[in-house]
Parts: structure tokens; sequence; C-alpha cells
């Protein structure tokens, strides 16, 4: 008989990472791996009822969007435990740095050209799945993306403002908020947006309409028109 | 056999090959005079053994909430483990079957004793739990789980299993 004894030396014990204004997030043990713990708070402004609605009703859509993005082949972080108690979420902790890290390097340092590429085209094929499986991310900026260590894989993370639709409206904004953040964050890494999209067409059935629907929504910006 | 730490309690695991009396072990269950108190998984819906840790987590916390599903804390784990929200269906595929002769016992906070009294109750060999893996039906659980081949292109079988037990309850 022998016993697993590497399981609990931190188990229980939470590192905060960050915090934003919906959730914080810590870093924790579960069952003996290494996992982030993702905690809604309540909002003291709202009433109670109504807020425990809310954040409960958003940890479950978040759960379901990442698992099913996982479904439609797109890498995310392992679901390890969803509490509606605790408003938490518990996931696979993802060795690697995050796209923006890498990018901002690439800003000091120079690009490595080659690994652009890789990292873009993953980045649009990943994007081309999810659309296709009618599930829009909503909040895709390269901090949302992580490439892990051994692999050089590429994990989209926090799908809290994900939803799913058909819509090229809804796709389309999708895109455009990504090209927004590289413009402003990364623009010494050159033209990203155009192999990612190059990628995106290869991956997409649909690609047309949402491309359609892109250069409407780059004349306008992310927000429809109420005009007229 | 072998004992995992889940959240300050224990969970013993064996498992056994060409059990034989899987019949009388599910006739004794169901009528509640399984001592001691186990519970029998369907080996071969098991690829490794964190995804039955991930239940066992979602099993613990039920029952300090005091909000089992189930009857008991191992049908609970059963349950569970199958990802899905039918009980009855759940117990019969992923629990002990008349004809199953692998299964995988699994009990909380069990004493040296009691799973040395859960080793006697099984006519079976015990195995290593390292044959989990390759032991596993790869098709019987993809079915059960409903996991597509891109889900498997970024995912291994346990990580797509630990997700839907996870996620059950979300859906």
């Amino acid at each position: 008989m022998e016993i697993d004894t590497t399981t609990d030396a931190e188990n229980g014990s939470l590192v905060l990472v960050k915090q934003g204004a919906e959730a914080r997030v810590f870093e924790s043990v579960f069952v003996g791996k290494r996992s982030i713990v993702k905690e809604r708070f309540s909002k003291k402004y709202r009433h109670p009822t109504l807020d425990s609605k809310l954040t409960v009703k958003r940890l479950n859509a978040e759960a379901r969007c990442m698992t099913k993005a996982r479904r439609l082949g797109v890498s995310t972080p392992v679901l390890y435990a969803v509490d509606p108690v605790l408003h938490s979420l518990t996931f696979e902790y993802v060795e690697g740095p995050s796209v923006k890290d890498i990018f901002l390097e690439f800003g000091l340092t120079g690009v490595v050209q080659e690994r652009l590429d890789d990292i873009a085209t993953q980045i649009g094929d990943a994007i081309g799945k999810l659309h296709d499986g009618g599930l829009v991310h909503g909040d895709l900026t390269t901090s949302n993306m992580l490439i892990r260590n051994e692999t050089n894989q590429l994990v989209l993370i926090d799908f809290g403002l994900s939803f799913t639709s058909t819509l090229p409206e809804d796709k389309a904004v999708d895109l455009y908020v990504l090209e927004r953040a590289l413009i402003s964050m990364h623009s010494s890494c050159g033209n990203v947006m155009d192999r990612i999209l190059a990628a995106y067409k290869k991956s997409s059935k649909q690609w047309s309409s949402t491309f359609n629907k892109l250069g409407q929504v780059r004349l306008r910006g992310r927000k429809r028109t109420m005009v007229g | 056999m072998k004992i995992f730490e889940i959240n300050g309690n224990t969970l013993s695991l064996a498992l056994f090959v060409d059990v034989t009396n899987s019949k009388e072990l599910l006739d004794s269950m169901q009528a509640g005079t399984l001592d001691p108190e186990v519970a029998f998984l369907n080996a071969s819906l098991i690829p490794d053994v964190f995804p039955v840790l991930a239940a066992a987590h979602k099993t613990l916390i039920s029952k300090s909430r005091e909000s089992l599903t189930t009857r008991t804390l191992h049908s609970e784990l059963v349950y569970n483990y199958s990802g899905s929200k039918h009980i009855t269906e759940s117990l019969k595929r992923c629990g002990i079957s008349e004809t199953s002769s692998y299964v995988l016992a699994a009990r909380f906070n069990a004493s040296p004793d009691e799973m040395k009294a859960v080793e006697k109750l099984i006519n079976g060999k015990e195995m290593d739990l390292e044959e989990l893996e390759r032991r596993a039906d790869q098709a019987q659980i993809q079915k059960h789980y409903k996991i597509s081949s891109p889900e498997l292109g970024v995912s291994t079988l346990a990580d797509a299993i630990v997700c839907r037990i996870a996620a059950r309850d979300a859906l």
C-alpha cells in the first residue's frame, strides 16, 4: 500500500494572480495538479438575489463556452470544477507565455518571422473553427491567448464574454476587436492581422460573409450606428 | 491499491480483472447490505485515475453541503463520474452490471482493514492502476461521453472526460 502524498502540500491554498472588474484569479492545486481558480465576486451595489442569479448564469455560460470550444477542436484549459456556491471555476494551469508577451518581446528584440507566422496561423485557424461552430469569443486580445511551453500550441482563455451566435455581424466584430488590439499593442510586429485572416479564410467555410461584414464594421466601428 | 488525498479526505482505489461474482456484488449493493460500503465503477470507461479524482472531489463538496443527488456517498461517485444527469442510466453504464468482469472499487476514508474487506468481497485478480490506460475501451468512452475527433486533436481522452464531469451542472 502506498500513499500519494504529492497532493496535500499546497491543497486549499490560494495565491492571488490577478484581479479584474468581474473576477479574481488565483493559483491553487486541484487534486494534485497545479490549477487556476477564477472566482466571480458579488457586486454589492446590486440586489442580492439578482446579483447571485447573474453571477451563476455567467459562471455557467463561461463553463459551457469553454467546453464547447474544445469540442470544436480549439484548445482551452481543461475545466476541473464548477462551484455555483462559491461562484468559482477551477481549471488547468497552462505553462507558457501569453501571445501578448511574445509579441511585445518581438517589438523589443526583433521579430522571429517563423514563430510569428506560426502563431498567427494558429490564431486564425482557431477563430475560424470557433465561428463555424457558432461560438463567438467576445474578448479576443493577445493577453487572452497562451502558447503552451512543450507543444507551442495556442490555448484560448477567458470565455467570460463568449456567447453563441451564427450572425456574420457578431463574428466580424469579434475579428475587429482583435484587429484593433493588434494595431494598438503590436504595431511593431508588422501586419499580423493579414496572416490571421488568411488562416481564418482557410479554416472557416463561412469566411466570405464574415469578411464582407468586417469591411462594414471597419468603417463604422464596433458599435452599430443608430442614426437613420 | 492506492490511496489519494482529496481536500483532507482520502479515496482508496483498487482495480480488478476477471471478476466472477459481479452479480452477487450488484445484488448486495442494491440491497444495501454491502459491508463496507464501496463504489464499483465500470473500469472500461476509465482511461486514467484523474477523472475519478475529479468526480470524487465533486462528490465530497456535495457531501459537505449535504446536497447529494443520489442516496449514498458512493453511488454519488459513480453518478458524478458518468458526466450525465440521468441517475439510473449513469449507474447502469458507469457502475457494475451482472456481467462485468473489469471493475474499479473505490471507497472514501477507508481504513486498511476495510480495504482488505473490500478485496475479499471481490472474486478477481487485482491489477496495478497503471493498467487503466491500456485496458480502457476508447470507442465506448467516445460514445458514452460524446467525444468527437476534433476534440481528441487538442485533448486527451481523460481531459475530455474531466471537462464533462465538471461542466455537467452548468449545461
